[in-house]
């Protein structure tokens, strides 16, 4: 078993100047033959390896593959198993050591390349008299590929110890530093080598993360929020195109419907007619990504679906997935015709240019020049007390449409405080976002079970219509809507002490302390200046 | 962590080639495999190139004063360390005497080495002895070369009488097998028949005899290391894949 191994930096050419200055040093070696490998460095578009500190590389040598893992964070081990083709989406991993922590680390993303080198490596071993190997070492040397644009590898030797045999190790180190000037590699090699790729290792996030200042004026906040949701969505087209994995179109998704959200709860910002004109394009863009993002649920959930059901029933699903499948590729290519129909291309463009380039409007509209701070406070209290009222007005007995309506103020809610997050303290928004998503579960259990419930039996329609579903596939489809509608029934039961956690004094009063703006404190000053134009503050779905 | 001891009464019937060559394919095979030389003449040491030096002494171990990890050294073979033979471990018996619970000591020591490894081999000197019930008290598995001749099988029976007789073995699983076959030998065939008949779960692959075995010593590598082709190094892959279809 090894113990950890040191890398050292070789000068320009080390190779062979090493494998001289070796046989000058007085120790014995022997040298196996060179080998050439390729490596590639993989990881999700969102760098769940890197962030989760960790790296993947598959490896290619001599008609054989391998996948690897690197911990970059603990004590630098690498596991490794044989696989037989180019790994793909993580949850297609045949099983071996590394398909767990790489599954933790990407979840149901596809492994992607970053960089890719070819080593050309020459293994040595050092011998005592009777052949008996004392120390293993490796010299590396790198060739980047066509995506490695920031700057050049080092070539590297690596010193490999042996159990049983460290004071060798350190005497042949020893000579290294003092005898020969080599220092220890810095940082490991494939951190190193991430960083040569075209992209910049944990540079995408679909999370926000504005850095804003209180007193900035709120058009100019609004258009950094506004464009870090279309840098967002723009990152994720061609994934989405491709269908690499479910997560591209999610995200887009999800950037839009931020979007639309910013435009209806920052109002006042931006002209009235570009705020209009947008909130349609927007509209559009989120419908038509709806069809192929809902079939993703459905195959994301099969697997809990199948689980669901007794086991006697779950294979008596399978008619339902082919069904799901079927029409994949139709809703995948209607998708792919609207990212590239000139009403997309024009909507990004024109987007653009209006966060840009913004046309002076006479009259300025209402909320621009307000410091966003005010207008942060104004918009999330308003959609605060909403929430309470909303939320106080169900019983027992209110009709779905009113949780429904709930969400939608929460889902507001919560994209408001996302957005200005960092106008407050910390501890205090975090703890209030955390506190309104709690709620926010309970509301999307309720309306999602639903939706996917009447969109079940309305599939099961579809394919009875069709004669692709036997009686076993209807009766199995028949007990998974019941059990989500007994789900559903749940979650119904469960929103009265889930609100009345949010609407407690406790959370009240964190609610206030953070949000109040001061202008309703002081009755002097009166309301502010905020129009209200529509009674629903537009489409979030 | 799985224990296998390669045990014999008898000397000289491939005991140490077989740990030697099962404890290599085990660690190509991916598992992180150590191999205990317990014979003070060190035959498996010397195979892999190892010193033969007990850091203190046998008795440093017996005595419970040394750790058993500060004494593994790594083969030449990924996944393969040892841990050495001396010649101190001839009065391991002695040592073993003086020590509280005198049949648990083995198992004791090997026992923080849980986590590191996933095989374990035995290699034991040939003697019924304190050492030897320590081997049967840590052992999951012992396998017992037992060439086709009628004295190796009377101490097969006389290991197997003994067994039942004296020792607290729960779980022990005795799996003799034949080494050093020499099919020219006519009376082999007869009494290897006869053995099979006595131990119907004795595992099924034959050892030959071979020139290829015995130049493990001058070559100091497992068998299958210089010549994995040959038709014993095929037969210890067969009995290993035995080896492991019995867990």
């Amino acid at each position: 078993m090894h113990e950890r191994s040191q890398d050292y930096l070789l000068p320009p050419g080390g190779g062979l100047w090493l494998a001289e200055v070796l046989s000058q040093g007085g120790w014995r070696f022997s040298e196996e033959p060179p080998r050439l490998a390729s490596m590639r460095l993989l990881d999700s578009f969102d760098w769940g390896a890197y962030l989760a500190g960790g790296a993947i590389e598959e490896r290619l040598e001599g008609g054989n593959r391998w996948l690897l893992w690197h911990d970059l964070t603990g004590d630098g081990a690498v596991l490794e198993q044989a696989i037989d083709e180019a790994p793909g989406l993580a949850r297609d991993l045949p099983p071996g050591p590394v398909r767990g922590p790489v599954l933790a680390a990407v979840g149901v993303r596809r492994l992607l390349p970053v960089v890719e080198l070819e080593v050309a490596t020459q293994a040595l071993r050092m011998l005592d008299e009777e052949d008996k190997t004392l120390v293993r070492l490796v010299v590396e040397e790198y060739r980047q590929g066509v995506q490695a644009l920031h700057g050049t590898l080092s070539s590297r030797l690596r010193v490999l110890p042996l159990k049983g045999y460290e004071a060798e190790a350190g005497a042949l180190a020893t000579w290294l530093a003092e005898d020969l000037g080599l220092g220890p590699a810095p940082r490991p090699l494939v951190l190193e080598a991430l960083e040569t790729g075209e992209r910049p290792p944990g540079g995408y996030s679909s999370k926000l993360a504005y850095r804003l200042d209180p007193a900035q004026r709120a058009e100019a906040a609004a258009r950094e929020i506004l464009l870090g949701l279309l840098a967002t969505l723009e990152a994720n087209i061609l994934g989405t195109r491709e269908n690499l994995d479910s997560e591209f179109l999610h995200d887009l998704r999800v950037a839009t419907r931020r979007t639309r959200a910013a435009l209806s709860q920052i109002p006042g910002v931006l002209p009235a007619s570009v705020e209009e004109d947008f909130k349609a394009r927007f509209a559009w863009l989120q419908q038509v990504t709806g069809p192929v993002r809902d079939l993703d649920v459905y195959l994301l959930d099969f697997g809990t679906y199948q689980k669901s059901l007794p086991r006697a029933m779950g294979s008596d699903l399978e008619p339902l997935r082919a069904f799901i499948l079927s029409h994949y590729a139709e809703e995948q290519e209607r998708l792919v015709d609207a990212l590239d129909s000139p009403a997309m291309a024009t909507l990004l463009s024109d987007w653009r240019r209006t966060l840009t380039e913004p046309v002076a409007a006479d009259p300025e509209p209402v909320n621009a020049a307000r410091p966003v701070k005010e207008l942060a406070d104004e918009r999330i209290w308003r959609m605060v007390r909403r929430v309470r009222k909303e939320g106080r007005a169900i019983d027992a007995d209110s009709p779905a449409a009113e949780m429904h309506e709930l969400r939608k103020s929460c889902k507001k809610l919560r994209y408001l405080m996302e957005f200005f997050q960092s106008l407050y303290p910390g501890q205090g928004i975090g703890g209030a976002i955390k506190l309104l998503k709690t709620l926010l579960d309970n509301l999307g259990s309720f309306q999602d079970l639903a939706v996917q419930a009447d969109h079940l039996r309305d599939m099961a329609a579809r394919m009875h219509a069709d004669g692709i579903a036997d009686t076993r596939a209807l009766l199995a489809m028949g007990a998974l809507v019941a059990d989500l509608l007994r789900r559903q029934e749940a979650a119904r039961e469960a929103f009265a002490a889930t609100f009345q956690g949010f609407d407690s004094e406790q959370g009240r009063a964190l609610f206030r302390g953070l949000f109040r703006p001061r202008r309703e404190l002081d009755p002097q000053l009166g309301p502010g200046p905020t129009p209200d134009p529509q009674p629903d503050l537009g489409p979030v779905s | 962590m799985k224990i296998i001891a390669v045990y014999s009464i008898k000397g000289g019937v491939g005991k140490t080639a077989t740990a030697v060559n099962l404890a290599y394919l085990a660690a190509a095979g991916g598992s992180r495999t150590l191999i205990w030389d317990l014979d003070p003449q060190a035959a498996a040491t010397f195979y892999l190139r190892v010193k033969p030096k007990v850091k203190g002494g046998g008795k440093s171990l017996a005595q419970g004063r040394a750790d058993l990890d500060d004494l593994v050294k790594a083969t030449d073979f990924a996944g393969l360390d040892l841990l050495p033979g001396d010649f101190s471990l001839r009065n391991m018996d002695l040592m073993l005497e003086d020590a509280k619970r005198p049949t648990k000591q083995l198992l004791r020591l090997l026992r923080p080495l849980a986590e590191a490894y996933d095989t374990v081999f035995l290699d034991c000197p040939p003697s019924v002895s304190l050492l030897s019930e320590n081997v049967f008290r840590a052992a999951d598995q012992l396998l017992v070369p037992t060439v086709p001749t009628t004295l190796s099988a009377r101490t097969l029976d006389q290991l197997t009488g003994f067994l039942a007789d004296h020792v607290r073995a729960s779980g022990l699983e005795v799996l003799p097998f034949f080494s050093m076959v020499n099919a020219s030998l006519p009376l082999q065939a007869g009494l290897m028949e006869q053995v099979t008949a006595r131990y119907p779960h004795m595992l099924r692959t034959p050892i030959p005899l071979a020139a290829d075995v015995e130049y493990m010593g001058v070559h100091r590598l497992p068998l299958p290391a210089y010549a994995p082709a040959c038709p014993a190094a095929q037969a210890y892959q067969a009995l290993w894949a035995e080896v492991l279809e019995r867990d």
